[in-house]
């Protein structure tokens, strides 16, 4: 904005500033910040939509004891984890063809989500507030794990419903839970080797046969035939 | 069956006992996915009504069973079920395969959990494309299945090896 329109958005611009706050999910950030001291790594707010917590992976138990004990949120919503790493196999909803295998780089920067992460993998947990209906608090909390050492603390002592969403995400990601009373796999067969969620795990099938991206689209109704579709067929023939 | 093992049984009988045998298949239902909604749709609603093709869709276990109707998404872990219940049928049997995801994979042709086909476990006897198949496919699929079952040679397929899957 120039200062020629500076006087007229005055008024506005301190209402815009204004507006981005969430004094509820900052007083629980402040209550847990003040519990963990360091250990919170990093934050984010959105505003009336949630609040998620980095912590150290030494005090994800304390920090989800903290949050169920001292903040009183009792409901576990969910338990997985992230695996930041672009896939290597590349499959794009939108491109013409898989190029992903070709275009792979593997030293390209990881984009991390909210609040922020340093390592590839990041277990993450979602924990939330069921008596206070408006808004409906909850809390993410997250913690970066090592490459070299996928382990992190179990929940199930504070939660018992962590105990399947920790073996999902042990088979699926490779993540041990020290203190997990049975890691045994929950969805795959007994025999089944390599975490499939993790993004370089290998799908024989696209080897075989890339992923041949959208061949037929259609003309949404109401549109008239995209000029471009002519090109695109070429493009992937 | 002491006749038709004996080899020699006149061509009318065989097709009297073929035209009993199709016209009274008992169809056990393996839904494993949005399929089976389809396949409820066709084997328990008055709207396509099976039992007018002489298929009895209720059988209360597989060892009654003629047919089996597998449809759905079929995935590894899944597979020792199938075997299982496909050894549990007795012979002569029939599977019919019902959707895309049993066909072949379907839409999960990439998955690292999905049977790229039924097939590479029992022996299918008919396929039924769509994703899922309207009922009115399932009815189809029985029908060929029925005139399959009416070109048979009981005595042959009772001399020969019964059907073992690995």
């Amino acid at each position: 904005m120039s200062d020629a329109t500076g006087t007229t958005d005055a008024a506005e611009a301190p209402e815009a500033e204004e507006a981005p706050t969430d004094d509820a999910r900052q007083a629980v950030l402040d209550q847990i910040t003040a519990a963990l001291g360091d250990a919170v790594l990093d934050s984010h707010i959105a505003v009336g939509r949630g609040l998620w917590v980095r912590v150290e992976r030494d005090a994800w138990l304390e920090a989800a004891g903290h949050v169920r004990n001292g903040l009183g949120y009792h409901f576990f919503d969910y338990l997985s984890a992230i695996d930041w790493m672009p896939s290597p196999w590349g499959r794009y909803e939108y491109s013409a063809v898989d190029d992903g295998i070709r275009q792979f780089d593997p030293n390209a920067p990881v984009e991390t989500g909210v609040a922020g992460g340093d390592t590839r993998f990041q277990v993450m947990c979602r924990l939330a507030d069921i008596r206070r209906r408006q808004p409906h608090h909850n809390v993410v909390i997250k913690a970066d794990l090592p490459d070299d050492d996928l382990r992190v603390a179990s929940l199930v002592s504070l939660y018992p419903g962590a105990n399947w969403h920790e073996r999902e995400c042990w088979e699926m990601f490779g993540i041990t839970f020290d203190g997990h009373p049975g890691l045994r796999h929950l969805y795959l067969p007994g025999e089944f080797e390599g975490h499939p969620l993790r993004k370089d795990f290998p799908l024989l099938a696209r080897l075989v046969k890339p992923w041949p991206g959208i061949v037929d689209v259609e003309p949404m109704p109401g549109e008239p035939a995209a000029e471009g579709d002519g090109e695109e067929t070429e493009e992937s023939s | 069956m002491g006749l038709v093992e004996s080899s020699k049984l006149p061509k009318p009988l065989t097709s009297l006992l073929n035209t009993a045998r199709k016209y009274s298949l008992w169809a056990y239902q393996w839904g494993l996915a949005c399929c089976a909604i389809e396949m409820g749709a066709a084997f328990a609603s008055p709207r396509y009504d099976v039992m007018r093709l002489g298929v009895i869709p209720l059988p209360a276990s597989p060892r009654q069973a003629d047919v089996v109707v597998i449809s759905g998404t079929v995935t590894d872990k899944m597979v020792p079920a199938i075997k299982r219940l496909y050894e549990q049928m007795p012979d002569p049997k029939y599977v019919i395969s019902m959707g895309s995801c049993t066909n072949c994979g379907g839409p999960y042709w990439d998955s690292y959990s999905v049977t790229k086909g039924v097939d590479q476990v029992v022996p299918v006897d008919v396929y039924i494309p769509g994703c899922p198949p309207r009922p009115e496919a399932l009815l189809e699929g029985i029908v060929l299945l029925q005139q399959r079952i009416g070109r048979e040679d009981m005595a042959e397929r009772w001399r020969g090896d019964p059907l073992v899957v690995q």
